[in-house]
């Protein structure tokens, strides 16, 4: 096909990209959200929202606990999924990266191949959600714009990170491989 | 000159690589390790490890979202 | 990135799966996320912004195979830094515009903009279970994301538990702030050691970073 062996193409659309150029403009572009939007990326407190949202649509009731004892959730909680900018956001980089993949003729519903995936996808997850909640954020709110926004917490989050991580490869080898 | 498969299809990062230095390692010089991913990172990162370790790599793709990463150990 | 095709030496020829051109897909999705982007910008500008931002993030996540939970883990678990150090550049950049960000909203008698949170161990706990759980999953938070919408069903199954981890951990916040965040507060760098201090020692640290992980890389080779 003429257009997949135009080297334009095959650079921007085709190939992956460097990884210091990801770093540039995903850099730009948290700074450019941050100027736009009055603050920077953050992609788990949606998380949350989501889940509450689903919990209140199955009669939940979240307005007594005391960490929505704060005005900014109170309000997000009444939104819903397309009506609320961050969640948007994250339902938009899932749509980003779809589209990405396919434009490079790359995308491939991979299943997960066994018990052992589920676990960890599950152990993790949870483990990852619950995480955030009482550290403020994840490896964006809390580490990349947390640090960026010259917060002591974005650092204190980038030492304890990379324990976490270690601990998580012990156990990656250990047991899950 | 013996050539090997590695089937990482379906594996999750970082398995294809820790798989991949592994198999390697029990290779002879001459030896072509053959790794089959559908991995994103992993056709990124093997390569690369590869590469660092001074062997001659080459990639094809052969499917949508997956590869053949072909490792030539040369040290 | 190199796709020249081969022929295994031995010349052998295995069956190979047809290879759809998903190209055309893409330009379909990619119509409907501007007509969404649309609709979304007569009710509200913002929330547009907010989708279109998302998008963006998305697409260059993917195509630059960025991935955090292997710029933290890959140094010990492959020897190799790669991920990291670019992640050290995207915190110089990022800090040199929020910098900028904050110093003029400062400046103007504003608070500090930006995500500022309580120093406490509850930062240390959470970010040790946060850095486990990325980990074994195979994603973070950003990767996560990435990857469902790559076609990894690991991850479709990690966000749902994600998702729910996060209302579990806002049901136990109580206690934690009980236990640890009551008293503590958020530290911003340049409003404790002044703006020059803060922002030269700050991008002198992720230099030196830089430059440990840069040697930690290099040295795994021999």
């Amino acid at each position: 096909m003429k257009l997949e062996e135009n080297k334009y193409f095959k650079a921007v659309v085709k190939d992956a990209w460097p990884y210091t150029l990801g770093a540039v403009l995903l850099a730009l572009l948290n700074i450019t959200l941050f100027i736009s939007n009055g603050s920077p990326w953050g992609v788990t407190t949606p998380f949350l929202y989501w889940a509450t949202w689903i919990y209140k649509a199955f009669g939940g009731q979240v307005e007594n606990w005391v960490y929505f004892n704060n005005p900014a959730h109170l309000k997000a909680i009444n939104l819903s999924f397309l009506t609320h900018g961050g969640s948007l956001m994250n339902i938009g980089i899932i749509f980003g990266a779809f589209i990405a993949s396919l434009a490079a003729s790359q995308f491939k519903i991979r299943k997960i191949k066994s018990i052992r995936q589920v676990i960890v996808a599950i152990s993790g997850g949870l483990l990852m959600g619950y995480g955030t909640r009482i550290a403020f954020g994840c490896n964006i709110g809390a580490f990349f714009s947390g640090v960026a926004s010259f917060s002591l917490h974005g650092w204190v989050y980038t030492i304890f990170i990379f324990v976490g991580a270690w601990i998580g490869s012990k156990l990656l080898v250990k047991f899950f491989m | 000159m013996a050539e090997f498969r590695l089937d990482c299809l379906g594996e999750a990062c970082p398995v294809p690589l820790l798989k991949t230095q592994k198999k390697l390692a029990n290779l002879k010089i001459g030896d072509l390790l053959i790794v089959e991913i559908d991995h994103s990172c992993a056709m990124k990162n093997v390569p690369e490890w590869a590469r660092k370790e001074g062997h001659h790599v080459e990639i094809e793709e052969t499917g949508d979202g997956e590869w053949e990463i072909y490792i030539e150990k040369t040290k | 990135m190199q796709t020249n095709p081969t022929v295994t030496e031995k010349g052998t020829v295995r069956q190979r799966k047809k290879k759809k051109n998903q190209f055309p897909v893409a330009i379909v999705i990619l119509a409907i996320v501007i007509w969404f982007a649309i609709i979304l910008g007569q009710k509200s500008p913002r929330l547009a912004l907010s989708w279109v931002f998302g998008i963006a993030f998305g697409v260059v996540l993917q195509k630059s195979r960025f991935c955090f939970t292997a710029s933290f883990r890959d140094p010990v678990l492959t020897g190799s830094t790669s991920l990291t150090k670019a992640v050290i550049i995207a915190l110089a950049v990022a800090s040199v515009g929020f910098a900028a960000i904050q110093y003029g909203a400062v400046s103007k008698g504003l608070p500090v903009p930006g995500f500022v949170s309580p120093v406490g161990w509850h930062v240390a706990i959470g970010a040790v279970i946060f850095g486990i759980g990325m980990v074994i999953s195979g994603g973070c938070a950003s990767g996560t994301l990435m990857r469902v919408g790559e076609g990894f069903m690991m991850q479709w199954l990690s966000l749902l538990f994600f998702v729910v981890g996060a209302l579990w951990g806002a049901h136990d916040y109580g206690w934690w702030k009980k236990v640890f965040i009551d008293g503590t507060s958020g530290i911003h760098l340049p409003s404790v050691l002044g703006w020059p201090v803060a922002f030269v020692l700050q991008l002198l640290v992720l230099g030196l970073l830089y430059i440990v992980a840069d040697q930690w890389g290099n040295r795994q080779k021999d």
